[in-house]
């Protein structure tokens, strides 16, 4: 293509105000034909806020949105629609018990002559056709609820292809591919850019954006900070910009001791986890690493006894623990912080300070009574140390950023006297400046001798942590790699299926691009 | 680290939210004051001091149901036996009590058999596994069944006076039930927010997996609402039977919609996590104001049935309307 093409997206100085809050301010951004476009920025930065007024969801206080030269008429999901903007949510928005042809045609179906009934089987027909380019395997007449997450957004691809989508919008389109799934969706990409379609790429993994775009506009603090050509910048460029300054690239420190605090042996679930035997010592920071779907996250939840594993032991400080039963994991030390916090991790509405009390009640309260008072005292001293933003205790939680959520959490369980964490994906969801700021505290927390496990997807999250990392592949233990030993190629190495290795020759998992 | 604004303030705060719970009950009082309003204008003889106690009297009854079904919703069930828990209470007591047992007795049985109904109903849903909605659907056949089948459909007369005067008297002019359910709430306001047991409501019914997770005893937490749901409704059967001087195995019918009702003007949210004790009582006296009022008003049952729904559906959407879209 050359650069005299005309812009197929383009927005004109957005702006959009919240009551007295300014989400995006002047915003401006053109995206040619056939162009892979990033839009980078932290959490809170307006990317969400820009994505839903490109889809019509809100409407700008200021400013418009332009497509092929022509001013979008009218406002709201459909006129957006119209003008053949789509978008993918991050959230799939299927409905599962109905086949994919169904879903595809959601809300206009197809009828039959009279105009009375569903023509299914035109429907069906129509589904095939969008589907045949992309993924000839995806049956149309499956419930959606059988098809993985990978197909399922192929399906949403589809849709959107099938209402001759200009523009695609793509929110955090990775967040559970694996990547050989993430290596099909790129060259899917590639392909609808070379039919002219111009993509709008969300994502927090940098090595994926220099992959899949060619430019991108960053922004921060809801304006725009710059617009780069991929090619001409680097990764640590584009992050100071997002983030408004440099990021130390901080080395390892480990803390381990000698004492080994827990001792797995055996621990078995269906095909989940087979037969996995470990220890971890004092001080100590083991990642466990592998592809979605290894058994890393089952593994975690048998520890933490939020499911019941068929056989095994646990010893945790020489001592047998009862398995399958949170509380007796937690009296004896343990606590799990979930990578879906908002599902998992948080009651959303309570408080911060209600949030921390829920695993240490018996601390917390005397003759049926709670000590509100020793708790906030508790409460604020853990955030202050935590350096939870803002520090409000009282606030509910739900209201806070993913980071800070998470500080959150890890003082929920210092205060119950947590001496091993075990964090899954703990920075999944968070800004990259706040990751940073979760290192240094698991770091800290090492420091004060608790141990840790870290199970993540991302490479440099677990080479950044890791005194020694554990590889998991298809629920058993591939390998344990020793800090010395530690590459993302031995890594991916070890966690790579053996069918998967021959036809996928260069897997990435989230490996540094560049 | 240093840190910048963009991190230091990642969301938009929604300003008031920590008096949440104080202003959503500012509204139902605004209600009730509206509704109270309306009435006084109306008719002469609603705003008398005689009146207003007949009203309290009158809501006495719901307002105990409710507190006890607001517990529940809040730990995210619901519990739709609340009628045939009463009535199996308060058969059981009035069988003791013909039968020779002492008052005495009698009232700490009658409460035991409703906490035991309330027991089954927590057992069911926390352990069997099984949805609240269709557990009390069940129970509430099978109570009412066992009441019926048990006084083979006949009210028990021979209420001992004394155990009547417990329930009719009034103390420093208040009517004893408002007192009862006065000191009730005082209670179950105290459960809510001072214990560990009131936290372990509020976080299981906002978010049952995350609760497990952190340590919460899921199972237990909601075996007791349904415990002090089965208690209060209990007590509730008490009152009536004194006052009317008989046990009626059908006592207590549609009590569940009534309860539920008030917790919901009240402010509960029927997906758990959300409640107010201060707000149910005030939708109990909302609903009690209601069918008194337009009784002095001499407008016909079927239209006070017509004006209690239309409360009830204007009450949810000016809730929805204030709350606003995220």
């Amino acid at each position: 293509m050359t650069s005299s093409d005309p812009d197929r997206l383009r927005l004109i100085d957005i702006g959009k105000s919240f009551g007295p809050l300014r989400a995006l301010d002047g915003v401006g951004m053109s995206v040619k034909r056939g162009t892979v476009h990033g839009l980078l920025g932290e959490n809170g930065a307006g990317k969400s806020t820009l994505l839903r007024i490109l889809s019509g969801v809100f409407e700008p206080s200021a400013g418009h949105v332009e497509v092929d030269g022509v001013r979008l008429s009218g406002h709201g999901p459909v006129a957006a629609r119209r003008a053949g903007i789509a978008m993918i949510h991050q959230e799939l928005q299927h409905v599962p018990e109905l086949t994919v042809a169904q879903n595809m045609f959601l809300g206009r179906p197809l009828r039959t002559a009279g105009g009375l009934l569903v023509d299914r089987r035109a429907q069906e027909r129509a589904a095939a056709q969008a589907l045949a380019p992309l993924d000839a395997a995806i049956d149309p007449a499956a419930p959606i609820r059988s098809l993985k997450v990978a197909q399922r957004q192929v399906v949403e691809i589809a849709r959107a292809m099938m209402e001759d989508a200009k523009v695609l919008a793509m929110d955090e389109p990775t967040s559970s591919l694996t990547p050989a799934e993430f290596d099909r969706l790129a060259v899917l990409i590639a392909d609808l850019a070379a039919k002219g379609v111009s993509i709008i790429y969300v994502s927090h993994k940098m090595d994926e954006v220099f992959r899949v775009c060619e430019t991108a506009t960053i922004l921060r603090d809801g304006r725009k900070v710059a617009d780069v050509a991929l090619k001409d910048t680097s990764e640590a460029e584009v992050i100071a910009r997002m983030v408004g300054r440099e990021l130390a690239a901080a080395g390892h420190k480990g803390f381990a001791r000698e004492e080994v605090v827990l001792d797995v042996a055996n621990l078995t679930r269906g095909s989940a986890v087979k037969n996995t035997s470990f220890k971890l010592r004092r001080g100590e920071v083991l990642g466990i690493s592998g592809l979605v779907g290894a058994g890393r996250t089952e593994l975690l939840r048998l520890i933490a006894g939020v499911d019941r594993p068929d056989s095994g032991a646990i010893r945790v400080e020489n001592k047998p623990l009862a398995l399958g039963r949170p509380r007796a994991a937690i009296a004896a030390g343990l606590g799990l912080l979930p990578e879906e916090r908002k599902r998992d991790g948080i009651v959303a509405r309570r408080s911060v300070r209600s949030n921390i009390a829920l695993s240490s009640m018996h601390r917390f309260s005397r003759g049926g009574f709670v000590k509100k008072r020793a708790l906030s005292r508790e409460s604020e001293r853990l955030m202050r140390e935590l350096n939870l933003r803002p520090l409000d205790i009282e606030r509910p939680i739900g209201q806070f950023s993913g980071g800070n959520q998470q500080k959150a959490i890890i003082g929920r369980w210092i205060a119950a006297g947590a001496r091993i964490l075990l964090f899954d994906e703990p920075t999944r969801g968070i800004d990259v400046g706040a990751k940073a700021e979760i290192y240094a505290l698991i770091e800290k927390l090492a420091s004060e001798g608790r141990s840790m496990i870290v199970v993540s997807s991302e490479l440099p999250e677990i080479l950044r942590v890791s005194d020694r990392v554990l590889v998991m592949r298809e629920g058993t233990i591939a390998g344990i790699l020793e800090r010395e030993a530690i590459s993302e190629e031995a890594i991916v190495a070890l966690a790579v299926p053996r069918s998967e290795t021959a036809a996928a020759p260069s897997p990435t998992l989230s490996a540094t691009g560049s | 680290m240093s840190s910048t604004d963009s991190l230091a303030t990642p969301r938009p705060a929604r300003r008031g939210f920590k008096l949440g719970f104080g202003l959503r009950d500012a509204g139902t009082l605004i209600g009730l004051v509206a509704i109270v309003v309306v009435f006084a204008a109306l008719s002469p003889n609603f705003l008398t001091e005689r009146n207003l106690l007949n009203i309290l009297q009158q809501s006495s009854i719901n307002a105990c149901v409710a507190l006890g079904m607001t517990l529940v919703i809040i730990a995210g069930g619901i519990d739709l036996s609340v009628g045939p828990t009463a009535a199996i209470a308060a058969v059981a007591a009035a069988a003791m009590m013909v039968g020779g047992a002492p008052i005495l007795l009698a009232i700490p049985a009658a409460l035991l058999f409703g906490m035991a109904c309330g027991a089954v109903n927590g057992i069911l849903v926390a352990y069997g596994g099984l949805q609240p909605f269709i557990v009390t659907l069940g129970t509430l056949s099978l109570y009412r069944a066992s009441a019926l089948i048990y006084t083979g459909g006949n009210p028990i007369f021979g209420i001992p006076p004394e155990f009547r005067a417990l329930f009719n008297g009034a103390i420093l002019g208040i009517p004893t039930p408002v007192v009862i359910v006065a000191v009730l709430a005082l209670l179950v306001w105290i459960v809510l927010n001072k214990t560990p047991l009131g936290e372990y409501f509020l976080a299981v019914g906002g978010n049952e997996e995350a609760s497990h997770i952190a340590g919460v005893p899921v199972a237990m937490t909601k075996i007791a609402s349904y415990v002090i749901s089965g208690g209060l409704a209990a007590i509730a059967g008490l009152i009536l039977v004194g006052r009317l001087g008989a046990a009626d195995p059908t006592l207590g019918n549609l009590w569940e919609l009534d309860a539920i009702a008030a917790a919901a003007i009240g402010g509960a949210s029927l997906m758990g996590g959300k409640g107010s004790v201060i707000g149910t009582l005030l939708g109990a006296i909302i609903l009690g104001t209601l069918r008194n009022g337009l009784t002095l008003l001499n407008v016909q049952a079927f239209y006070q049935l017509l004006a209690t729904g239309l409360i009830i559906l204007v009450a949810m959407l000016i809730d929805r309307a204030t709350r606003g879209r995220g």
